[in-house]
């Protein structure tokens, strides 16, 4: 059985007026970069801490590798954390603040020497070991928080945003750093961020989070293409979410929109009444306002935001609904323009089903 | 009427009036301990007229200066031993309370922290005669060293808690937490990471307490015993109307020294810890309001 799984039952936590975490179960693979993603409040960071130990849960089991570990102190569990301010201790060098752990387990100075150096290697800080955190910039001191947790060996690592202080280039240069440093050291890693772009670039799977009670947990690719909830779908990127009624016809899945019937083979497809439709921007088609077919619905284009990469065309559809629709900047002659009237086409296996949201 | 103008004309240009009121105010304010001090070093017994420099009022008068009289002595070595007990007792205790008030959320925390704040707004006055009454007729302490000791500790606490709690509130939890994840138990958090981290509040506390120690004349007044046990405010305040030599004024000088030395050392010694660890400014105006 392969080290750092994490089972979370019916774990809940209230503060005094607002329950944080809501009864959620989690499974966490051993190895796994796994990621909890939701806006601020959700309850992600409650869930970490209490991983951590840092809370105690009001109920529900923290099962580290089939121990229950829910009552144990946190300086005796095998998890370490990188915290979001990196909390590296102010009055000690960087090698002191590396060492720390390891002095608390009276390892022999020779191998604390020896283990801080390497891991000070594998994180590129070599000859920085006396400086003093303030004396280095915001992504080496997040490399030391790094190393002062992996030095430890710990089962399973929890780091809260650990880039979220950092500039936007240093951050892309840091996922990439963290997930190949998670791969080279083997360890489970629970991630909280608020970033769904960090999320989805860094992940295995991915638990998303609103209100204290877990929304959808799946890999990048499930979560984005095959989103179960509307606040999935409108927390990953930019979502067209249409109010919709649903009129199962046989096998085929027919949702109105307005005065118009679409055909929709994604999603809660065997759901009845009012529900909710969803389709990415970057799979809306444009078409000229002549063309014909299923799926289209005649629109006008209110607004075009050019984005560079892409053109963000905002249409208004017959039906009374505003769609985003993202066409890519590949060369091809067009001249959209505020005003036009074209024909959206809301390709079926595009078009997800989703259940209306939960009250 | 032209600065008026131009001032009118641009109000973000040098205050020339403004610096110049300050200026006064501060020569008002500094010109009389100056004369004092100048006054410890008359070669003569007057206080007033001067007649030339020496130093036989601080050692040289083998009878009537401040390191032979025995009055004048007894007064600075109560004064110091007091402030050092003051300093011990006050400090460790107002330490651990501030710990305590800034963990403490359940019911009873608010109201608490608001009391703490109660010796600082409580008339001296006031509470030299409640001490003194609960002194000798409740608890039965001796007055004298212990009583007075005891006095000073009861209003410089809420001092070190202030500060200290200030210093808590922007180190926050964070570190702490780090040292526990990192596998310090919470004796170990406490020791190896907090109290470093509060090193600069604790040792600007030490300071405020040893200058209230030392400057205190109510309470200290109120608890001593007899004439041994005097301080050396209350040594001035005493003799200031019998037939006074310059001896007073190097007595007082000596106080002001000791006083102005801790302070600066401790505004010092704080700023540097603060560029160490990059400290929040909540505790530094905290000590520079108590401080003013």
């Amino acid at each position: 059985m392969s080290v750092g799984v994490i089972d979370l039952v019916s774990l809940r936590k209230e503060f005094s007026d607002v329950v944080a975490v809501d009864g959620i179960d989690l499974h966490v693979d051993g190895g796994e970069f796994f990621s909890l993603l939701g806006p601020s409040g959700c309850g992600k960071t409650t869930t970490l801490r209490l991983i951590a130990g840092f809370e105690r849960p009001d109920s529900g089991k923290i099962m580290l590798d089939g121990v229950d570990m829910a009552a144990t102190p946190p300086h005796k569990r095998k998890v370490n954390t990188v915290f979001q301010s990196y909390a590296l201790f102010p009055h000690l060098d960087v090698f002191d603040n590396v060492a720390f752990g390891l002095r608390r387990r009276k390892e022999k100075r020779a191998e604390i020497r020896q283990r801080v150096l390497q891991v000070l290697e594998a994180v590129r800080l070599s000859g920085l070991e006396h400086r003093r955190p303030v004396q280095l910039s915001g992504g080496q001191q997040q490399r030391v928080a790094l190393a002062r947790a992996l030095v430890l060996n710990p089962a399973v690592l929890l780091l809260d945003e650990p880039l979220g202080a950092l500039d936007a280039k240093l951050r892309k240069a840091l996922q990439l750093e963290l997930k190949g440093i998670q791969e080279q050291f083997g360890i489970t890693f629970v991630y909280v961020t608020h970033d769904q772009e960090e999320a989805l670039t860094m992940s295995d799977r991915i638990a998303v989070m609103s209100e204290g009670h877990v929304e959808q947990v799946a890999t990048p690719s499930e979560m984005y293409e095959e989103p179960e909830t509307a606040f999935v779908a409108d927390f990953l990127g930019v979502s067209n979410l249409m109010t919709v009624e649903v009129e199962p016809d046989g096998s085929v899945c027919r949702i109105k929109l307005g005065d118009f019937t679409l055909r929709a083979l994604g999603g809660a497809v065997g759901a009845r009444g009012d529900a909710r439709a969803v389709i990415r921007p970057e799979r809306v088609r444009v078409e000229p306002y002549e063309s014909t077919g299923e799926n289209r619905v005649p629109g006008m284009i209110e607004r075009v935001v050019y984005l560079g990469s892409s053109e963000q065309l905002v249409i208004r559809l017959a039906s009374g609904e505003v769609v985003n629709a993202s066409v890519a900047n590949d060369g091809s002659e067009r001249n959209y323009v505020q005003g036009t009237a074209v024909q959206a086409h809301l390709p079926a296996d595009a078009l997800r089903v989703l259940p209306p949201p939960r009250l | 009427m032209k600065r008026f103008l131009d001032w009118w004309a641009n109000p973000w240009g040098q205050p020339r009036t403004l610096a110049v009121v300050t200026w006064l105010y501060m020569l008002w304010a500094i010109v009389p301990v100056c004369i004092a001090v100048l006054f410890s070093f008359n070669d003569g017994r007057s206080r007033s007229v001067w007649q030339g420099f020496s130093t036989r009022w601080y050692w040289g008068d083998p009878d009537q200066s401040v390191l032979h009289d025995p009055a004048l002595r007894g007064a600075l070595e109560q004064t110091l031993k007091l402030a050092g007990l003051a300093m011990l007792i006050a400090v460790p205790l107002g330490v651990g309370l501030a710990i305590g008030l800034t963990r403490w959320r359940g019911f009873g925390a608010r109201p608490v922290n608001f009391l703490m704040l109660f010796p600082l707004v409580t008339p001296e006055i006031v509470m030299a005669v409640s001490l003194l009454l609960v002194f000798v007729s409740l608890y039965k302490i001796q007055l004298g060293t212990t009583a007075q000791a005891l006095g000073q500790v009861t209003f410089s606490i809420s001092y070190v808690v202030l500060v200290v709690r200030g210093r808590l509130l922007s180190v926050g939890r964070q570190y702490e937490e780090a040292a526990r994840d990192l596998g310090a138990s919470t004796l170990g958090a406490l020791r190896l990471v907090l109290l470093p981290l509060l090193a600069p509040a604790i040792f600007a506390s030490l300071m405020v307490v040893f200058a209230l120690s030392v400057d205190d004349f109510v309470v200290t007044d109120y608890l001593s015993s007899n004439s041994s046990t005097q301080t050396v405010p209350i040594k001035i305040y005493s003799s200031v109307r019998g037939t006074t030599t310059p001896a007073l004024n190097a007595l007082a000088t000596v106080m002001v020294v000791a006083t102005l030395v801790a302070v600066t050392f401790a505004a010092l010694v704080y700023r540097r810890f603060n560029k160490l660890q990059q400290g929040g400014g909540g505790a530094v105006s905290e000590l520079a309001a108590l401080e003013a």
